[in-house]
């Protein structure tokens, strides 16, 4: 290999047929009479542009466009230094660092020497040692293309904003189920909004058997397993409900603080005097109509009761968590859209509470497809506000442009699985851990199950990685009509 | 003579290599380039009055050319590094095929250069069809010189196997240079007509000019295709004219060709041969394909040089080493002219 060109933080390498380097691989490029090196990725890899290739591809046609066939005495054998050149590739490649003293610093400002350079493939193990990503709580997120291990730490995850997206069906639920499982087996507390049932069987093995995290599982079914009985309710908590779920207006909402209050004071909070007191209050009868059917609504969705035994699954399971770590399955399967934000409103603001009060140390947020569930206003509450309670929230979406630019721009880790949708790229390349050439030129050509990590838990060094197999019962297979196709076939 | 690829022209390429004291290996000021066959000027040519109107003859020919090419690939301490390389196309039941020989890279230098020559003409003939005592005192010409060895012996080959056909030669049939021994030229049209095959050449640039005027730039507004004799050819000896030579307009298109048809040929024979031409092969720009095949097959593209001068350089450690263009190092942006860069 021979460095040929640089050009701001990309330099390009002529690369020869016997040498293989591809997208996603790391070069070496060191300076031996500087003392320095330079650590470059490898964002492309083109045809080099060597003179007269037009002409020998063309030669070969006649007017007809029929290919010419014929010998070629070669007694020389001239033809493979031929094949040689006209196969030479020219690598783009996008500087990471340099090193200095076996030190790292992100700075690119030296140009090493065009003809004295050496150039070599850096090992993804060497490149880990070399930018100290091996840490205390290993997670081995899978393999890379040089059959080496991408292990990344877990507290690298810790108190940061992760986004995994890909496009349907390339892994990201297995990752996040990956990435899940670990954090529980260090003790972690995590709570999983699973939108579609996926996550339920996470303490089972694929054969259906009990694994090590059976017991650190806790599946919460809203009304089913997991109600709320109105006293334990905080009033903030549920005029958020009513307010952001139920878009009640602030008139009514500052009648029914009034109502709350009163039957507070009596000591009467259960729904049936809530739905008596709401019936007889004087008040606008605009406004008594519309707090009568916000009650209407949180009665069906069946998640409230007055019967506090049945609502004590959730700081049950969270402590049980905190205690020795586990996850909380929040099942929204079969739960309605109104149902679903409800629950989502109250458990964020359960969560804030028990975090404020200490009763809690910090919680990993998993949320998948988090614009069916999350109002507006949480996106910022949830990377800003949030974040300094101790919810450190991962994204896992296949539709990137629904999750906001401000939230790629303060996302700290990126696992980005294949995308081919240009659109898809532009907005996950807005993130600022990462630049736009990488996303767009790695990400497109990303097989299956293989990911793209970008960000602080790969020491910004994005990597690729096929994602582990993980030994637990999948659950989030789309259902097929076409499946056992013999059927259909007369 | 032998009518394989003898074995000798390869291993005096190699042992010509192997010269041990050749360090440098300049690689600037290349020129690719085809051998182009001197014309003889000649004096009072005048064309014929009337056109030969020409009408494309169907009946199926095989039509067989021959081409070589030459390229100085560098410069060494001692001489230079030159490629040479021929094809044969040929086209029959309307398919067309090649064999290409080469590329054959010699390191010529003062020392060996007349060797080289000599020991390459007693490779492929058997007979001495070349001057012995021939002036090798222009390097310049080494190129041009073995390339037209090669193509002879091409043209040898592709004379003594085609039958009933016709055979496409590049330049003219002008005989009595250095590098074409009249003997040589009348064998190889002998072999030719001994098959029943016609030769016919083809001039790509004329020297040969009527009033000043290139005798293919001054045509009447006859409709194409035709030919138009031209007379009263009187080449300067030692050269001779093997060829009767017309001038060839074959598409409409505003290009005509200086045509060298075999001499001892009939007229109508020589009528008849373009019409064949004409019905079998396409000359879309007024030119035949199968020589255009074969002239585009030899040439040499700049990957290809690049190719060997790295094959020089690795097999042959050549050392490279950039001498400095002098056009460019005195004239700057004006230095360009002598250069293909």
């Amino acid at each position: 290999m021979k460095l040929y060109k640089k050009e701001g933080n990309i330099i390009q390498i002529l690369s020869f047929p016997h040498e293989t380097a591809e997208k996603g691989d790391y070069l070496l490029i060191e300076d031996a009479d500087a003392a320095k090196a330079l650590i470059a990725q490898v964002i492309d890899v083109q045809f080099a542009s060597i003179p007269g290739v037009l002409e020998e591809l063309l030669r070969s046609l006649p007017d007809g466009g029929e290919l010419v066939q014929g010998e070629d005495f070669d007694p020389l054998e001239i033809a493979p230094h031929i094949a040689y050149i006209q196969d030479a590739s020219l690598l783009i490649c996008k500087i990471r660092a340099s090193v200095e003293n076996e030190t790292l610093s992100p700075s690119s400002s030296w140009l090493p020497s065009r003809s004295q350079s050496t150039i070599k493939k850096l090992s993804v193990p060497t490149l880990l040692k070399l930018a100290g990503v091996n840490g205390k709580l290993p997670i081995v997120l899978g393999s890379t293309k040089d059959a080496s291990l991408l292990t990344v730490d877990a507290s690298y995850l810790d108190g940061r904003l992760n986004i995994i997206t890909g496009k349907k069906e390339t892994g990201k639920s297995h990752l996040s189920k990956l990435l899940m499982s670990n954090m529980v087996g260090y003790k972690a507390t995590v709570v999983v909004f699973d939108l579609n049932g996926e996550y339920v069987s996470l303490g089972m093995t694929a054969d259906g058997k009990r694994n090590a995290n059976y017991d650190k599982i806790h599946v919460l079914t809203p009304s089913q397993n997991f109600k709320v009985a109105l006293k334990q309710l905080n009033l903030h908590v549920l005029l958020g409900i009513l307010i952001h779920a139920l878009h009640l207006p602030g008139t009514s909402a500052r009648e029914f603080r009034r109502i709350w209050q009163s039957l507070k004071e009596r000591g009467c909070l259960t729904l049936h005097e809530l739905g008596e007191a709401i019936s007889s209050w004087h008040c606008n009868q605009h406004v008594r109509d519309a707090l009568l059917s916000r009650f209407h609504a949180l009665m069906n969705s069946g998640f409230f009761t007055d019967n506090t035994g049945e609502a004590l699954a959730l700081e049950e399971s969270l402590f049980k968590a905190k205690e020795h770590g586990g996850a909380v399955i929040l099942n929204l399967r079969n739960t309605s859209s109104i149902d679903r934000q409800i629950v989502v409103e109250y458990m964020l603001g359960k969560l804030v509470e028990l975090l404020t009060s200490w009763k809690l140390k910090a919680v990993f947020l998993f949320a998948e497809e988090a614009h069916l569930y999350l109002r507006e206003t949480y996106w910022d509450d949830i990377v800003t506000r949030m974040r300094h309670f101790g919810i450190f929230t991962t994204f896992i979406t296949n539709q990137p442009d629904t999750i906001r630019e401000n939230i790629y721009r303060q996302a700290d880790n990126i696992f980005l699985f294949s995308f081919t949708n240009e659109h898809d790229l532009d907005v996950v390349s807005r993130a600022a851990r990462v630049d736009a050439e990488t996303v767009r030129s790695i990400a497109r050509d990303l097989p299956p199950h293989h990911c793209l990590v970008l960000g602080k838990v790969v020491k910004d060094f994005p990597m690729v990685a096929k994602v582990r197999a993980l030994d637990i019962k999948t659950m989030g297979e789309t259902r097929l009509f076409f499946k056992d196709t013999d059927k259909y076939l007369s | 003579m032998d009518t394989l690829l003898p074995q000798r022209f390869t291993e005096l390429s190699i042992h010509s290599l192997k010269d041990e004291n050749t360090p440098l290996f300049q690689l600037n000021q290349q020129q690719i380039q085809q051998t182009t066959n001197p014309q003889q000027q000649t004096h009072n040519i005048k064309l014929a009055p009337h056109p030969i109107p020409l009408k494309p003859a169907r009946e199926p020919t095989a039509i067989a050319a021959v081409d070589t090419s030459n390229i100085k690939i560098g410069e060494t301490a001692k001489g230079i590094l030159i490629a040479v390389r021929a094809a044969n196309v040929w086209k029959q039941n309307k398919h067309y095929q090649y064999a290409r020989f080469g590329p054959f890279i010699f390191h010529v230098t003062e020392e060996n250069k007349k060797q080289v020559y000599n020991m390459l003409q007693n490779a492929y003939f058997d007979q001495p069809y070349y001057d012995r005592h021939a002036d090798y005192s222009n390097m310049a010409f080494m190129p041009m010189r073995i390339a037209a060895l090669l193509e002879r012996w091409l043209q040898t080959m592709v004379a003594k196997t085609l039958n009933n056909g016709l055979i496409l030669f590049d330049g003219s049939l002008t005989s009595g240079s250095g590098d074409t021994p009249t003997r040589l030229i009348k064998d190889i049209l002998d072999n030719a007509r001994k098959r029943n095959n016609i030769t016919l050449a083809f001039s790509k640039m004329t020297t040969l000019r009527i009033n000043g005027h290139l005798i293919t730039d001054t045509l009447p507004s006859y409709k194409a295709p035709y030919l138009l004799e031209v007379t009263n050819p009187k080449p300067k000896p030692p050269m001779l004219l093997l060829g009767d030579i017309y001038v060839a307009k074959l598409a409409n298109e505003n290009y005509a060709f200086r045509l060298d048809i075999d001499k001892e040929i009939s007229l109508e024979k020589k009528v008849g041969a373009v019409e064949r031409l004409l019905g079998n092969d396409p000359a879309e720009q007024g030119y035949p394909e199968t020589l255009r095949l074969a002239h585009i097959l030899c040439t040499f593209t700049a990957n290809e040089v690049i190719a060997m001068q790295h094959f020089a350089t690795r097999r042959y450690g050549l050392k490279i080493v950039n001498r400095p263009d002098m056009h460019r190092l005195l004239f700057g942006p004006f230095g360009r002219g002598e250069s293909f860069q």
